[in-house]
Formats: C-alpha cells, structure tokens, sequence
C-alpha cells in the first residue's frame, strides 16, 4: 500500500508540472494581454511589462516562474494590486470549502439515502418520487435552482436571507443549489447499483441463511452497492469544494467560483495559473485518496496486488 | 477491521463537517459573533448611520496611483482628501484652502490647510502630494493611469524613462505649498486634481509594504473624510468617518459599506430585503420598477458609446459617402428601446452634453443634432448611392461589413439589431464577428476590423476629453481618421486662454468631425439606475472621475 501511494504521489507531481507548462504557454496564447485596456497606450504597457517581468524572453520566464512555484510562491496578480495569487486563494477557497462540504454532506445523505428507497421500492409510487427527484434534479440547470430558491424563500415568503455568506442560515440556499445536482445523479447511481445487488447470489445466500432483512440491506447490500459512489467522489469532491461560479455569484459569495472565468476573461496570467495549480493539486489529491478508500471498502480492487 | 477502520474515517469526516458547519469562514470565529458587521442596510443597533452599496465586482485596489477603475476611485475620493474635491462639477478645496494660477495657465500653486493630520496622526505635508505625483508617474510604479499625468510638465518624458522622476513639474515650495507646472494650459485642472491619481501618498508607508501598499486597512494611512477600517476582500469593504478630516463637522454617516455582489439581480433581491441601501437595477428590469414602490433614479456614467468606423485606406469605410449612409440608415430610437429597455439616451452627437463648458454645460452652450434619431431613409439612399459608384460595386448589396464586437449576451444583442437595421434600411451586408473583450481591444489597436461598437469615458468635465481621441496621431485614434483641420483646431484650443473661445474651437472641431466627416456613429450615452433608499440625502453619481459619492450623504432617521 505504502509503494502504491509513493507512486501515486510522484505521479501526481508529474501530472501537476506538466500541466502547469501546458497552461503556462496556452494562456499567453490567449488574443489580448493582462494590460490591454481602451486607455492603455504602448509606452505605459511596457512599463507594466518591465514590472510583471513579462519583457523578458518566455523561457527565462519560465523557469522563473517555475522556480517560485516549487518555494510555494504563485506570484502577484494582475488584476488585483498589490496582491499575491497565493492570498487570493486563501481568502476565497475557505467560502468554497464551506459550501462545498455543506453541499456534499446534503447531496450524499439524501442521494444516497432517496436512492435505497428507491430501489427497495422499486415500481411503487416511492420510486417513482425518487426518479423523479432525479430527473428534476439533472435537468434543472444550477442557476435556475438557485434562482428559485432565492425567490420562494427568500423574497416571497422571507424565511432565509437570499444572498451573502455571514451566518449559517445565510448556507442552506447555497448548498442545497450547489447539491442538487449532485445528489440527483447519487441517487440515481446508489439505485441502479442497489438494484443489482438486490438481485445478486449473495443477497439470496444471506437471506437463506435466515439473516433478518434489516442485515441484509445495512450488511450485505448497501456496503456492496456503496462502491460505484466513492468512485464519483473523487472528481465530484474536487469540483464542488473549489467553488462554483454561478451560485457563488448568484448568492453573492466571496468564493474562488469567479476566479475560475475572470481570471482568463481578464487574462491575468499568474491567477489563471495559480488556480489551475491550485485546482489540479486538489484534483489529484482527491483521486487519490478516492482510490485508497475504494480499495478499504472493497478488497477485491485492492490495487497494490500481493506478489504470489 | 476494515469495517471499523472505514466506520471510523466517515465518523472523522462527518465530525470535521459539522465542526466546520459551525460557522462561516469569515464570521471570525464564534457564530453571529460578528452579526453587527454583517447586517448591512442603513438600520443598526448602535443608531451607527451606515450605508451599504453594492459593486458587481472588489474594489481592485485602494492603491490611489494604481487605481484604474472607476469602483477604485470612487472608493478612493472617500478615504482621501486631494488637493480639491469634486461636488458634481463644482470644485471646491480641499486639502487645499486657496489656489493661484499663474496668467499663462500653466502654473498652479496651491496653499494647504493649516493643521491637517493623516488617520495615524502623521501632519499632512505638501511633500506627500509630490510623492503621490511622482509615484504616478514613476515608470517603475507602472500605474496603468499614468496617462492622465501626462499633463504635468515632463509627465510622459518621466514615465517614458527618458527623464527622472525629480524632473517631473510639482515642487513643494514649503510644507504648505505645492506648486504644479502643466506642459499646456487646462482650464479643467484644478478638477482633474480631485482625482485619486493626483492624490496624496505617504513616502514611508510605501517603502514599507512595497506593492502591497494600501492592500490592507493597515497597510496605508488616510486623511479624508472616511477611512478604510475593514476589507474582506471579495466580500465587502469598510470605510469609516475620520474624525481628525478638516470638514468632520459637514460629515453625517458613521460607515459607508460597500459589499460585492456579483450578480446585479442579486443585488436588487438583497435591497428588496432591505440588506443594501444602494444597488444598481438590470436595464431589463428597469421597466417593471419605473413605477413602485421603490426609488429609482438613473445617472449618465459618463460613457459614450459610439460605432467606430475604420476609415484606412482600401477599407469600405473609408469612403466619407458610406460612412454618412450609416449614419442616416440607423435608427437610433428604435436601437435604444430593443437593446437597452430605453433606459440610456440615443446619441447623436460626440461629445456628452453633460459636460462643463465655460459657466454652463456644453450641450446648453451648443445644442447640435448632426444626425436624426429615427432612421432617414431618403437621405441614406442619396449617400449610398454616391458610395456604390465611387466604390466600384455593383449595388449596395455587394457592400459587405463586418461589425466586431464581444462574446457577452448584451454586445450580441446589439450587435444583432444593428445588422438587421442596416441590412433593412441600407441593403448592405453586415456580418457578425464575436469575440473576446480583451481579443476586440487588440483589434482595435492593429486596426484589424471594419466596425466597432466602443466608447470612451472622459476623465475630465471637458469636450476636449472627448475630442482629443481623435487627433490624427492621438494614442486613442484606433480608426484612422485624419483631418488636418480638425488637428489644427484642437492644438489651438489648448493655448486659447479665454474659457468661451476655447470652447467655441471645440464646437468647431466636433462639428467638422460629424458634418464633414462623419468619422463615427454616435449610438448612445449610457446611464445606470440604481435602487436607491428614500431615507438617503445628498447621494449622487458623478460622470467624471468617480461615480458614487456619499461623503456629505446623509440618512434621515
């Protein structure tokens, strides 16, 4: 196990410079520069140029860049004056995180839970507000949930606040917007795999044994058809706890959603980088422990595979 | 084992999540610990008078020589006193008491106040207002305004590098007097002078937190009427009444909050709550809140928007008969109500109306409508008529334009109208190339289009602002257009020393460069309504420099 993460992480070290590069050139690939602006003339350009040390040939910076990277350093922004990429994420991936693990607790408990129902009813009216939970959940795009939201509970029958992020009444619209899509396709998911593990040999072998149904579900059938979940966790934990831009703009939290598409549409190069970094490290780490986690839960996929 | 080891990580995981669900990153620390703080709205416990008004995006800096953004300066023109101060077009001292300008207009010595002191009680010296100057101007500051010091006696020489930052024309005679040298006489400098950029700095503030000056509350001082007190950055930012400003008595708020809310609707949910005071409306939602029960009130922003036409050589627009078409072919009105819920104003002329002009605004002086509001189809048919025999074509409809313009909804939109006008009223072709912001500006400077919708927001209450762009070798003129008479009459104008003279030679210019040349489109002058708390006093938006001001607003009880 302890090589097996080795590898993984020195992959996923790889994996983060290489993309770093990639991104390094694309983005100055982009039409415009960080600078261009209606009132921008040559001369104070290149003043600007010479202080984000753009003037100097792109290898040289480059590896400059790169150098600052390894210390941990991201570099000042563009955009913002006077202050550092690292700082940015630091003050906005805590709103992220917040919601976002409000977000996935409310999705993986209902998911999860609708799901079971779902499939321990199944072709009875409780399936049925289950799917339709789901389809509602998938087609329904996030902002319109969370437009909806804020208009029934916030402005027509004023029980939560519509907007901003200062107290935990001020989450509940949020998380639920940024959760439902998310639980929506967990339970989908947790339905058809339980409904296969309904049907399974093992299920019948414990039910023979004289195993009362209350075991049978919680014992056999939920631990085996929990899998196919963790596998979605990893890229949907990284997803969601790194900031959405539509909800966080819509409820006007101070997340790093917006980074994510100001940075590029502002061409602010070092934030662009600096939250790509930021996001693949999260991404890979994710996966990574996702990985671990599987093999607990299910031997059988146990990956660092024991010499014969 | 496994079971348990697996039971055990998912009770940690819940565990960190309700530990964490405690309370939101920012409340510092226990939960509602910091309620007063974020309420917002005008009501507060303590009887504080606070006003909280929203911005769509932060503030991108409170760094006065390297604010570049209108949100910036407006928050700027709060925490500083500038030489003099802007109160809608009439300037009034400020820091300053009193102030002379030499006979030739191109000296100005201001006296400051006795007694001034900055929020760490630092005394305010007329040295502070040199250093904010040169800092300006300071090629290795690299602020994106310095543009606008080019007016200061070696401005561009200095932030060119060709010159050293002492050579720059401001001295501090004493630790009362500034004296500013201008490389031409402009009888709107002692306005320009009330903008952040020509603001005051503190020396050793500076050389102590380096590019993060100014970043923090703590990381700058202040001397106007407010100072920054808190900045969550992305969320919202503090100014609170300086006690120690000359004026303080003339102050009515306690704290001005201005909070981030990226999405306008949003913004307009929040006031309805009553957690925002001030808050702009969406021009689609404009109508259904033109009659209600809430305050609406609109204010030109000083934007100008207008379809650039490049007139180079080999390019369609280049002949004066097509571009005059476009002019009479293009519904004004009808443009405004389908594009902008007639919530800003068709354009026919250059230069904003608005604008200071000797002792009246320039639109009063001289009322001029080059071009009519409603499309005039026989005139367009004339012009284009005479454009297809001189451009060799076949017919009009062998007349093929493209019309730049950005990826968002609204410049889709406006460009959709226009092409259908045109291609209606005119029977030319237009063709529709979307692109990035920061793609259209780069095209614009290489010059690599057809037309363009753009505009220009003055920086001073002036025509000239205006009309300077088009100078044949302006830094501006992204168009080609290039008339040696028009040039003639602009370089007259900055030695013209008397006010109504000098205007009537801008008069001149702007009307050559409509009636003879008809080198752009004008299209609209933009205006932004806002949502606006009844209790408010004294709040207004400003077009030049700044646009919220709310330093002497108060709030009735």
């Amino acid at each position: 196990m302890a090589k097996y993460i080795i590898k993984r992480v020195l992959l996923a070290v790889v994996t983060l410079f290489v993309l770093t590069s990639i991104v390094f050139v694309l983005v100055r690939l982009l039409p415009g520069d960080p600078f261009s602006n209606p009132k921008m003339t040559p001369e104070i350009k290149a003043n600007l140029e010479a202080y984000y040390g753009l003037d100097k040939p792109l290898p040289v910076q480059y590896v400059t860049y790169m150098k600052n990277v390894f210390k941990g350093d991201l570099g000042y922004s563009m955009k913002y004056e006077g202050r550092t990429v690292n700082r940015i994420i630091a003050e906005s991936f805590p709103y992220s995180a917040d919601l976002g693990i409000r977000a996935l607790c409310f999705a993986f408990f209902f998911g999860i839970i609708l799901g079971i129902i779902a499939a321990l009813n199944r072709g009875k009216k409780l399936d049925f507000f289950c799917i339709l939970i789901a389809i509602v959940g998938t087609s329904i795009p996030d902002f319109i949930m969370g437009s909806l939201l804020q208009y029934f509970f916030g402005i027509k029958w004023q029980i939560l606040p519509v907007a901003q992020y200062t107290s935990v009444k001020h989450t509940i619209l949020p998380s639920i917007a940024v959760g439902f899509y998310t639980l929506a396709s967990v339970s989908r998911l947790m339905r058809s795999s339980m409904l296969e593990v309904v049907t399974s040999d093992y299920t019948k072998t414990a039910r023979a044994k004289g195993l009362s149904e209350f075991r049978v579900t919680f014992k056999h059938q939920i631990r085996n058809a929990i899998t196919p979940i963790i596998t979605i966790m990893g890229p949907t934990v990284a997803a969601v706890l790194t900031g959405t831009f539509v909800i966080e703009a819509l409820f006007a939290i101070p997340g790093m959603g917006k980074h994510y598409v100001d940075s590029i549409n502002m061409a602010d190069y070092t934030l662009v980088l600096g939250m790509t970094i930021f996001y693949g490290a999260f991404l890979v780490i994710a996966i990574l422990i996702v990985d671990i986690l599987y093999g607990i839960v299910d031997p059988r996929i146990r990956l660092s595979g024991k010499k014969a | 084992m496994k079971k348990r080891l697996l039971a055990a990580f998912l009770a940690m995981a819940m565990t960190a999540a309700m530990v964490t669900g405690c309370s939101t990153p920012g409340s510092g620390g226990g939960d509602g610990g910091s309620g007063s703080d974020s309420d917002g709205g005008s009501s507060d416990a303590g009887g504080k008078k606070r006003i909280t008004y929203t911005l769509r995006e932060d503030v991108p800096s409170m760094d006065p020589q390297n604010s570049n953004s209108i949100s910036s300066s407006s928050a700027n023109i709060h925490v500083l006193a500038c030489l003099t101060r802007n109160k809608e077009g009439e300037v009034v001292g400020d820091a300053a008491e009193t102030w002379d300008v030499s006979d030739d207009g191109l000296t100005y010595t201001f006296h400051l106040r006795d007694g001034l002191k900055w929020s760490d009680g630092e005394d305010v010296k007329a040295e502070d207002y040199v250093y904010g100057m040169q800092r300006l101007m300071d090629p290795e500051v690299a602020s994106d305004y310095a543009f606008i010091g080019y007016i200061l006696k070696n401005g561009a020489s200095v932030n060119n590098g060709k010159a050293k930052v002492e050579e720059l024309g401001v001295k501090a005679l004493d630790d009362k007097t500034v004296e500013i040298t201008l490389e031409h006489p402009a009888v709107y400098f002692d306005a320009m002078v009330s903008m952040c950029s020509f603001g005051p700095a503190r020396k050793d503030l500076v050389e102590e937190y380096g590019a993060e000056y100014a970043a923090d509350p703590e990381k700058a001082a202040y001397n106007g009427p407010f100072v920054m007190s808190e900045w969550k950055h992305g969320d919202e930012l503090i100014m609170t009444k300086n006690p120690d400003y000359w004026d303080a008595d003339s102050i009515k708020l306690d704290e001005i909050c201005i909070k981030t809310v990226a999405d306008a609707k949003t913004g307009v949910a929040m006031f309805e709550q009553g957690e925002v005071d001030i808050t702009i409306v969406p021009s689609e939602m404009v109508p259904q809140y033109a009659e209600g029960e809430f305050n609406t009130e609109a204010y030109f922003t000083g934007a100008d928007d207008y379809i650039m036409l490049n007139q180079t050589e080999g390019k369609a627009l280049a002949n004066k008969n097509l571009r005059f078409a476009m002019n009479y072919g293009l519904n004004r009105k009808e443009y405004n109500t389908l594009v902008n819920y007639d919530t800003y104003v068709a354009a026919q002329r250059l230069v904003l109306p608005n604008v200071t002009s000797a002792d009246t605004t320039y639109g009063e002086a001289y009322p001029y409508e080059p071009f009519p509001l409603e499309n005039d189809n026989a005139k367009a048919k004339e012009y284009l008529d005479k454009a297809v025999s001189e451009l060799g074509v076949g017919s009009a409809a062998d007349i093929e334009i493209t019309l730049l313009t950005t990826d968002t909804e609204g410049a889709k939109k406006q460009a959709e109208v226009l092409k259908e006008q045109y291609e209606k009223n005119l029977g030319i072709k237009v063709e529709i190339d979307q692109v990035t912001y920061k793609e259209r500006l780069q095209r614009e400077q290489d010059l690599d289009y057809d037309m363009v919708v753009t505009g220009w927001v003055p920086d001073y209450s002036d025509a000239y602002s205006y009309l300077e762009l088009w100078i044949s070798d302006g830094q501006y003129n992204h168009s080609g257009y290039n008339n040696p008479k028009y040039d003639e009459l602009l370089s007259k104008s900055t030695t013209e020393t008397d006010a109504k003279a000098r205007q009537d030679l801008l008069f001149e210019a702007e009307k050559i460069f409509l009636e003879e040349d008809a080198a752009l489109v004008p299209l609209q002058l933009r205006q932004d309504t806002y949502l606006v708390n009844p209790n408010i006093k004294d709040f207004n938006v400003y077009f030049v420099g700044y646009d919220f001001n709310l330093v002497y607003a108060d709030l009735a009880e």
